[in-house]
């Protein structure tokens, strides 16, 4: 992004806040239906301790799950790809485990695993792994056919066509999943904690709606984005530096 | 026989298969059926009240079919609009980028407040869920037509609508089908979370009274309707996509 | 067909529904006054007598179209009447009420489903758990929305203090406590507690009863809008005539009560459904509704609930409870035909 787009970028956000402060206030619309931006950031403020709390509680189920999702995304990957037989056997079930959407097996993980955040990890790391499963399977997948006959020919054996082929290959679209995945971490934490919880950013939306206490959702949903667009940051970040394929 | 009717025996096969697997599994591993229930235990509940489960996938699918329609024809103006005004584009696309990092089921309480329990508010979460990878993917599209192609056409007479509507948008197809896809299993996400805020029919009305039932066969019955669901609207996006875009989708 | 024909039908079809939708609208309807009701939870036999009156056109012929929008784990009914979204509510009980008006909500309590507080205290009938004092040094699972102060309040009866025993919030599943992991757990009596009984067996489980502590928590109430409750009395009034004359065929007859669930929600289990109809029946005639009728909003009993709320410091200045809880509609009814 140059110069001008990001100027552009903070006079779009600006202006937007602005609109919906001016239409919260001009309409003196009740905060259970929309809250104005000062009310939000001022929760914010006053809320810090606990949100800090149940940030820290979301943000250790989505970084651990995410982890676990990635390792294992990117294993189970590599697995299909060196043992061909275990792949026509394998994928048709992976695939149908990912037929179900994401959030239709959160109340079947929270009866198994509970309401701690064992819970919340384990939909975490299922819906990273599958996005991340997919992405590097599709880039291992990617390269062409002659290539891996001209390895071939050369006597170039599996693990040598995987390593020098297609790693190097897969790496733009399994970074391309990773950057994806962060975003939906945080966001499968939340939905799953808003389910059933002991603590957490979705727990506090939870107990704020109980609570009557609007102001307080919004501010855990500003929280929750904040967190969202620095994993997703972070990550953006660490492919830059590690940009060593392209 | 044709090819088309084969892969359908074959798919017809590995379903069945797939079916006696599981069963076999269960009772041969004895799986305890809180985990995972015998396949067929699961079968005799959609036998039970077939009624609940058609009712609820075919609500379910019109709350998804509508909010993919709506976000794919708002995603694809909104990528056009940007392509043609580059400001407009610097000025909302980081925020619509904001927007995607909200878990859209904080909102759902206000969509009920806002449009009631309806058909049209589920659509709306389906939508919100859709419309934002369909507009990315539209702009990447439209960016990566070969712009001595455009100066072609433009040197033909061509008017910017035609050039558009002749050569833009079909060059950005496969980019545009690569959000669909993705769109489709979103929406449905956001039609089932949609539910979960007070309603009577839907697949997502199944999973949470199954839920706080603690009845796991009647929440693995939802989770198939759900997966069949999933499978049968991707595999309807990719045949468009196989028909649409036959000089060659990625993949 | 070519392709721009299949992109053009995929578009057209659900986009036209999707924008004609809303404008759809049952016709033959005009003489009856639309409205809503929301529900405090998904549907279930606690709800009986609402789908009964319903289902038997009770509202249509009090003058009401009504919907009845079932509840959810994120869903807040006092907002949702309070926005106007919904026209009645069916709301968590005394304990939401407070709640809502402290926090400025407009809303009003039009009737009391539960005279009697829902929820018991579960232990194993065989563990170390014999009075309210074996509670010290204990795990307790509770709900964090009311049931959490029922409980501090018995235990406070029993000289504990809140440092006393371990408090966790309780969701979802009773699991925890059949796997032995927490040992009391908190239960409705017409909901989790059969899930209990199922699962540990009734000889097994013994219960702990707020109101045989002297707490009495009322719950389950019908509120609406201020501005419904000044503007329109008679449809506050019609509302709770056709009610409770539901009410009153699905106690007199469960099956029918069931039924009428049922045909709404089929998947639920019967058993189970039947037990919640019998056992939700027994809160709704006991106290007050006693000689006043069903849904009777028993004042000094509300009033000891705010108090104790107070002293608890859970509400943190008195509340104008005759602004908050209004008899005027109930009243309006003759007392023969409140009775169940």
């Amino acid at each position: 992004m140059n110069a001008t787009a990001a100027v552009r970028g903070a006079v779009g956000a600006v202006l937007i806040l602005a609109l919906w402060e001016t239409l919260a206030r001009g309409l003196a619309l009740p905060a259970y239906t929309l809250p104005a931006v000062s009310q939000i950031l001022a929760a914010v403020a006053e809320h810090r301790s606990v949100l800090q709390a149940a940030a820290l509680v979301t943000g250790f189920e989505a970084l651990t799950g995410y982890v676990i999702g990635a390792l294992a995304g990117i294993g189970v990957a590599t697995l299909l790809i060196l043992a061909r037989p275990l792949r026509a056997g394998a994928l048709p079930l992976l695939l149908a485990i990912n037929s179900v959407p994401v959030v239709a097996w959160s109340p079947l993980v929270l009866l198994w695993f509970g309401m701690g955040v064992a819970s919340k990890i384990v939909m975490v790391a299922l819906a990273v792994g599958f996005t991340v499963f997919l992405s590097a399977l599709a880039g291992f997948d990617r390269v062409d056919r002659r290539s891996v006959d001209l390895m071939r020919s050369f006597g170039a054996g599996r693990f040598g066509i995987f390593w020098r082929l297609r790693l190097p290959a897969a790496l733009p679209l399994i970074a391309a999943g990773l950057r994806v995945a962060t975003v939906r971490s945080l966001i499968v934490a939340i939905v799953t904690e808003m389910l059933g919880a002991y603590g957490g950013l979705g727990w506090i939306i939870y107990q704020s709606v109980t609570l009557i206490d609007f102001v307080q959702v919004w501010a855990a949903i500003l929280v929750a984005s904040m967190l969202s667009l620095a994993f997703f940051g972070l990550v953006g970040a660490l492919e830059r530096r590690l940009i060593f394929w392209r | 026989m044709n090819a088309a009717a084969i892969a359908a025996l074959r798919l017809l096969g590995g379903v069945i298969l797939a079916g006696l697997v599981w069963e076999a599994a269960v009772v041969g591993f004895g799986i305890r059926p809180h985990l995972l229930p015998r396949l067929s235990e699961i079968l005799a509940a959609f036998a039970v009240t077939p009624g609940a489960y058609w009712a609820g996938l075919q609500r379910t699918a019109a709350e998804t079919l509508i909010g993919f329609a709506a976000g794919t024809a708002v995603g694809i103006m909104n990528g056009v609009i940007f392509f043609r005004a580059p400001l407009l584009r610097d000025m909302l696309l980081p925020v619509f980028i904001v927007s995607q990092t909200i878990p859209v089921i904080a909102f759902g309480a206000l969509v009920v407040m806002w449009f009631g329990n309806t058909l049209f508010a589920k659509a709306v979460i389906a939508f919100y869920l859709t419309f934002f990878p369909v507009t990315v993917n539209t702009l990447l599209g439209l960016n990566s037509v070969d712009p001595r192609q455009v100066a072609l056409l433009r040197s033909f007479g061509a008017s910017p609508r035609q050039i558009l509507f002749r050569l833009q948008l079909p060059m950005a197809l496969p980019q545009i089908f690569v959000a669909l896809r993705l769109g489709a299993s979103l929406s449905l996400v956001g039609a089932i979370v949609g539910e979960w805020f007070g309603d009577n029919t839907g697949i997502g009305v199944l999973l949470l009274q199954a839920m706080y039932n603690e009845s796991v066969v009647a929440l693995w019955a939802a989770i198939l309707c759900a997966a069949l669901l999933g499978t049968g609207f991707y595999a309807l996006v990719a045949w468009a996509e196989r028909r649409i875009v036959f000089w060659g989708a990625e993949q | 067909m070519n392709r721009r024909h299949i992109l053009a039908a995929s578009l057209a079809v659900p986009l036209a529904t999707a924008l004609a939708s809303p404008f759809i609208r049952p016709a033959g309807a005009q003489t009856l006054v639309r409205a809503s009701l929301r529900l405090k939870w998904l549907t279930q036999a606690q709800f009986a007598g609402f789908y009964v009156a319903l289902q038997k056109g009770y509202y249509r012929e009090a003058g009401i179209d009504l919907t009845i929008n079932p509840g959810g784990p994120n869903l807040l009914t006092e907002n949702l009447v309070a926005s106007g979204a919904d026209t009645f509510g069916l709301s968590g009980g005394t304990d939401s009420v407070f709640a809502a008006r402290e926090r400025g909500l407009p809303i009003v309590c039009a009737g009391v489903m539960h005279q009697q507080t829902p929820f018991v205290f579960v232990a194993r009938a065989d563990g170390p758990i014999r009075t309210l004092a074996d509670f010290r040094g204990k795990t307790i699972t509770t709900w964090f929305t009311g049931a959490n102060f029922v409980l501090l309040g018995m235990l406070a009866q029993a000289g504990l203090n809140r440092g006393d025993f371990t408090m966790q919030p309780q969701q979802v599943s009773v699991q925890p406590f059949v796997d032995r992991q927490v040992d009391v757990v908190t239960a409705t009596r017409y909901n989790e507690f059969f899930t209990l009984m199922s699962r540990v067996g009734r000889e097994n489980l013994r219960s702990f009863v707020p109101d045989e502590h002297g707490i009495t928590f009322p719950r389950d109430t019908v509120i609406v809008s201020e501005q419904t409750a000044r503007d329109r009395p008679q449809l506050v009034s019609g509302f709770l005539r056709a009610t409770i004359r539901g009410w009153r065929d699905a106690l007199a007859d469960n099956k029918l009560g069931v039924d009428s669930v049922m045909s709404v929600a089929p998947t639920l289990n019967r058993p189970h459904q039947e037990f919640m109809l019998v056992e939700a029946g027994k809160l709704m005639v006991a106290g007050g509704a006693a000689q006043n009728g069903l849904f009777w909003i028993d004042h000094p009993v509300i009033q000891a609930a705010h108090d104790f709320f107070l002293r608890n410091e859970v509400i943190k200045a008195p509340l104008d409870l005759a602004a908050a809880y209004n008899s005027s509609f109930l009243e309006a009814l003759p007392v023969a035909d409140r009775m169940a």
